[in-house]
């Protein structure tokens, strides 16, 4: 590979700065961090906030947001705790309904993105605001509690909530799975490049015969079932579903994308680029507790990290131009 | 249709007085007491102050949600310097607007300058500036719990109770408001604005100065922030590091039921007023009612998604059936 084609590719800068940041934080952390308990520490949050990046980085490609995702995660998990642990229904029925709020919630952004001019953003914290409602309304009012409980069955617990070795979450291996199908879908499939297109120009994608409408609502469904299905890992492996979780997800999955150089301006992104980026967000977030320094200073890293993905975006984009118009 | 139902604040106006019904009819509330009570107007009034600017910003065509931060920050930075340093007020106040001036400039030129949404920039620069600020504290004062003792003419001009109950800072509120409507309604400044948020090349083009514009609405929205929670220290002799994040989705969801069009060129100041006290009788007047308050977060999510959609009912009947000759900066925006 020439230098031309690696510089052009929109993760070269954020494999660099997560080069940069693994090695600061080894040098600070030591032979701790270094070693199992610092790996599962960091692969553990990434693995979470990972599943759901890559679809919220799907969207940014395709030119949307999708706030709602912080609401989704704690409504499938006490759904799927008060179904099962509750009401003591069958522990893949509490799964499906948990999943299924998750595909619904996608579904109605997605028309209401599709259907209306109102920007994605506004329509997200709309649903989310209204899902927020619901779940610690009904979670009250059935459960009669804001925290409900669930014990799962050993199968269960063996699939979507056990520590392999006592430390790695088992979730690493559904984020890897997630990031396969995905890196398949949007870079090999042909409806990959729809997704670029619809993030390039809309109307184009349109007239050009792409079914717009239903990829976005797709894209939506997926964010959403993704959200959901963090909602039941969380869930087995805490054993617990709390109506207040997930706020934290809305911010922490879009940095997680745009360190790893998709920036909502449309039509550029990849999946590796986000599994970088999502990555470099957890190794910071978890290696600031092992470095010894203020943990405040993590927020510093990151904030810096996503001001140099900002900058070196045009950069890149000036780069890409200067050479893939000159003929190999 | 009534010349009403064109009017940006239209559909704010209505959400307003469908809220009052639904809380009279539905959660039995006493309206006298409702009115008279401070919480919702002292809420109001610090999610107002954030709201105008951001707003403005938005019909501009940007975002600014770095105000979570500059909330805390605000309030962080006038009590470093003039509760632990025992600086005079005067040179905290100065200090903790310059420093919000400085974030404000950052987020602008950024903006201004590359192609990156203005969300993601002050996403960036919220996550730096609450990293600086809380380390910052703790590596100053050794701890992120830092008092303030203010002279009495600071305490009673930013932070008193009048009456006991309603802080100063509606007055601010309503002042800020009173200036910011005559500068966006009145001003040639304010036609840019909406010339800016309708089509920027356009308005670049007819010779707005859309790079200071952007830069000067930033900075704005950061000062305003700061300012909130400069208020705040000064009221509680304390800073107050948390409780910003709030904001920022408060703000939004304010400035939209408002009838301000985040893709921009279209809203009024008097829009977001309303909207900002339709957000707050929404979350605090709910205890007021006999609704159990868990369904606060549903109401909201319910009004804003009803509002935008009648919003945009009425701006498409406005487009059909608006004044044609008079071609003002909101008309040609309203394409967008």
């Amino acid at each position: 590979m020439s230098f031309g084609i690696l510089a052009r590719r929109p993760e070269t800068g954020s494999l660099v700065g997560l080069l940069l940041v693994f090695a600061f934080f080894s040098v600070m952390g030591g032979a701790v961090f270094i070693g199992a308990p610092g790996w599962s520490s960091w692969l553990n949050i990434a693995a979470e906030v990972g599943i759901i990046a890559l679809p919220v980085g799907l969207l940014m490609i395709a030119g949307e947001l999708d706030i709602s995702v912080g609401s989704i995660i704690p409504a499938s998990s006490v759904t799927a705790a008060v179904i099962t642990g509750y009401f003591g229904l069958p522990v893949f029925l509490g799964i499906a309904c948990g999943l299924g709020v998750g595909l619904i919630v996608g579904y109605v952004n997605g028309l209401l993105v599709t259907r209306t001019t109102i920007p994605s953003l506004i329509i997200t914290i709309g649903t989310m605001f209204v899902l927020m409602g619901l779940t610690l309304g009904l979670a009250v009012l059935i459960a009669g509690s804001t925290s409900v409980f669930l014990v799962p069955d050993p199968t269960t617990k063996l699939l979507l909530g056990t520590f392999i070795g006592g430390m790695f979450n088992v979730s690493i291996f559904w984020w890897v799975g997630f990031s396969l199908v995905l890196f398949f879908f949007l870079h090999v499939s042909p409806i990959g490049n729809w997704v670029f297109a619809l993030g390039g120009d809309r109307v184009s994608a349109r007239n050009a015969g792409i079914p717009t409408a239903g990829l976005t609502i797709a894209l939506y469904m997926l964010s959403g079932f993704a959200a959901a299905f963090v909602g039941i890992l969380q869930l087995m492996t805490y054993q617990n579903a709390q109506v207040a979780a997930g706020q934290p997800f809305i911010f922490n999955s879009i940095m997680c994308v745009v360190i790893g150089g998709v920036m909502l301006n449309g039509g550029a992104g990849s999946v590796v680029g986000i599994v970088i980026g999502t990555a470099t967000f957890s190794i910071v977030n978890q290696g600031i507790f092992f470095s010894g320094l203020d943990p405040n200073v993590g927020s510093v890293i990151i904030g810096v990290l996503l001001l140099t993905a900002v900058l070196s975006n045009d950069g890149f984009r000036a780069l890409a131009l200067k050479y893939s118009t000159k003929k190999r | 249709m009534s010349p009403f139902l064109r009017r940006p604040e239209a559909a704010a106006i209505i959400s307003l007085f469908a809220i009052l019904a639904f809380y009279a009819a539905l959660g039995g509330v006493n309206l006298g007491t409702l009115f008279g009570a401070a919480s919702w107007l002292n809420f109001a009034a610090n999610l107002g102050i954030v709201a105008i600017p951001v707003g403005i910003l938005m019909i501009g065509g940007h975002i600014d949600i770095s105000i979570g931060a500059m909330i805390p920050a605000g309030s962080m930075t006038i009590a470093i310097l003039s509760g632990y340093y025992e600086l005079p007020i005067w040179v905290g106040i100065l200090g903790t607007l310059s420093l919000a001036a400085v974030v404000g400039l950052v987020n602008g030129i950024l903006t201004a300058r590359t192609t990156v949404p203005s969300l993601i920039i002050t996403l960036s620069t919220l996550v730096v500036m609450q990293g600086v600020v809380l380390a910052g504290a703790n590596l100053l004062t050794g701890g992120s719990s830092v008092a303030l003792t203010s002279p009495d003419w600071a305490k009673s001009v930013f932070g008193s109770l009048i009456g006991g109950s309603h802080q100063v800072v509606i007055f601010w509120w309503m002042g800020f408001a009173a200036i910011l409507a005559f500068l966006l309604h009145k001003t040639r400044v304010g036609n840019w604005v909406f010339a800016m948020g309708g089509d920027l090349v356009s308005a670049r083009n007819a010779g707005v100065p859309t790079t200071r514009l952007t830069i000067v609405l930033f900075m704005l929205s950061a000062m305003s922030a700061a300012f909130v929670g400069m208020c705040g220290a000064i009221q509680f002799n304390s800073a107050q590091v948390s409780g910003g994040m709030g904001y920022i989705f408060n703000a939004i969801v304010s400035v939209v039921v408002g009838g301000v069009v985040l893709t921009g060129g279209f809203g009024s100041v008097l829009g977001i007023f309303v909207g900002t006290i339709t957000f707050a009788i929404v979350s605090q007047g709910i205890y007021f009612t006999d609704i159990d308050r868990n369904w606060s977060s549903l109401i909201i999510g319910v009004t804003l998604l009803l509002a935008v959609a009648m919003n945009e009912s009425f701006r498409k009947f406005a487009l059909r059936s608006g004044p044609k000759p008079r071609a003002s900066a909101q008309a040609i925006a309203v394409k967008a």
